[in-house]
């Protein structure tokens, strides 16, 4: 009956549908606020949410995608924002980034073999292997990274999205945990490992933590998309 | 008001720049060079860091609704989390989970050393 709707009006399809996404999300962030939960992330909610809703009306995923595409088209500017963050740090950044470089290069290569090489043992499909080595980079290049490599971009999009809500959601706690407090520390680590979703709660915390979290998002992507072309065709090497 | 329409318009020229840039270079997405190219523009003064403040602010406090519809793309995942979930969690918490504290840990190791260097330094110059 939905899809009826969605093929006859839709524009009236795209507004009822993003307002349903959307006064989800505000629904799950004021509940967020008032009990300081991080189980209560917005995202994780809308989507727990959303997903049975869209099963219950027998709605497809291209059919949500294509009436949300305005949220969609936010996404880019909103990116943008984030370089707000990020010039009121530059002078903090400025002063460190030969460690940063090195630091994230290590810590790219690593987990890139890790994640290659625990995939092809347990799961033993190359593609679904190459798709988990590029889940640590912001999503439209983690996607363009697989195509370019032959993996499975889909897998690519799930996997960016659990390593953003994992970060998200319990980096900050695991850091603390491990004895990593310091603003800078746990941006880089957070923005590394789980890229926007990450920023977008760490950010919250302070404009130090959104800052360096920025810069290791794109420091990130572009050592991943330099890294990537030769390091997945060393590593299928040894499983041939 | 006139702020905010500032900012969409400054926002949306570093978007602009970062898809001429995307088209020219390729390597990053528009998005991320429009990031840089906006930081850029704020550090150069060319726009005004008190006019995109507030609006600024307000963006990223409300970006994550714009993550929903590409998080949803768990639906067309179903059959490959029922053969493998358990694997594909195991890899993805792990290997998260180790970049998290490697980064975490050099970070705290050598960027709060080398910040402690510099202040030692500033101070016993003054």
């Amino acid at each position: 009956m939905l899809s009826t709707f969605i093929a006859n009006s839709p524009i009236w399809a795209s507004i009822v549908i993003t307002l349903v996404t959307i006064t989800t999300y505000q629904l799950a962030a004021a509940c967020q606020q008032k009990w300081q939960s991080i189980w209560l992330n917005p995202m994780l909610i809308s989507i727990c949410v959303l997903v049975p809703l869209l099963l219950i009306l027998e709605l497809n995923y291209q059919e949500y995608s294509q009436t949300t595409q305005i949220l969609n088209l936010m996404l880019e500017p909103a990116i943008v924002a984030l370089g707000f963050p990020l010039y009121q740090q530059l002078k903090q950044i400025r002063l460190h980034w030969r460690e940063m470089t090195a630091i994230l290069v290590f810590g790219i290569v690593i987990v890139i073999s890790v994640s290659f090489i625990l995939a092809m043992l347990l799961i033993k499909a190359p593609d679904i292997a190459i798709a988990l080595s590029l889940k640590s980079v912001t999503t439209p290049i983690g996607i363009t990274l697989t195509e370019q490599l032959f993996g499975d971009s889909s897998i690519t999009a799930f996997a960016i999205l659990i390593a953003g809500l994992f970060g998200a959601l319990l980096g900050p706690q695991w850091l603390s945990f491990i004895g990593v407090n310091s603003a800078k520390a746990q941006g880089l680590a957070i923005g590394s490992a789980s890229h926007v979703i990450g920023t977008a709660v760490l950010v919250r915390k302070s404009a130090e933590h959104g800052a360096y979290s920025s810069v290791a998002l794109i420091f990130s992507a572009v050592l991943t998309a330099l890294i990537s072309p030769w390091l997945i065709p060393l590593l299928q090497q040894l499983f041939n | 008001m006139k702020n905010l329409f500032y900012t969409i318009f400054a926002i949306s020229i570093c978007l602009l720049l970062g898809k001429l840039a995307n088209a020219l270079l390729a390597a990053l997405p528009a998005s991320l060079y429009g990031m840089i190219i906006y930081a850029l523009f704020l550090q150069l003064n060319w726009f005004s860091v008190a006019r995109v403040t507030k609006t600024n602010q307000w963006f990223i406090k409300h970006m994550g609704v714009c993550l929903v519809p590409a998080g949803m793309g768990i639906i067309d995942n179903f059959q490959l989390i029922q053969q493998h979930g358990i694997s594909l969690v195991a890899i993805i918490f792990s290997s998260t989970l180790l970049l998290l504290t490697v980064i975490g840990y050099l970070s705290e190791r050598f960027l709060t050393t080398s910040n402690n260097n510099t202040a030692k330094t500033t101070t016993g110059s003054s």
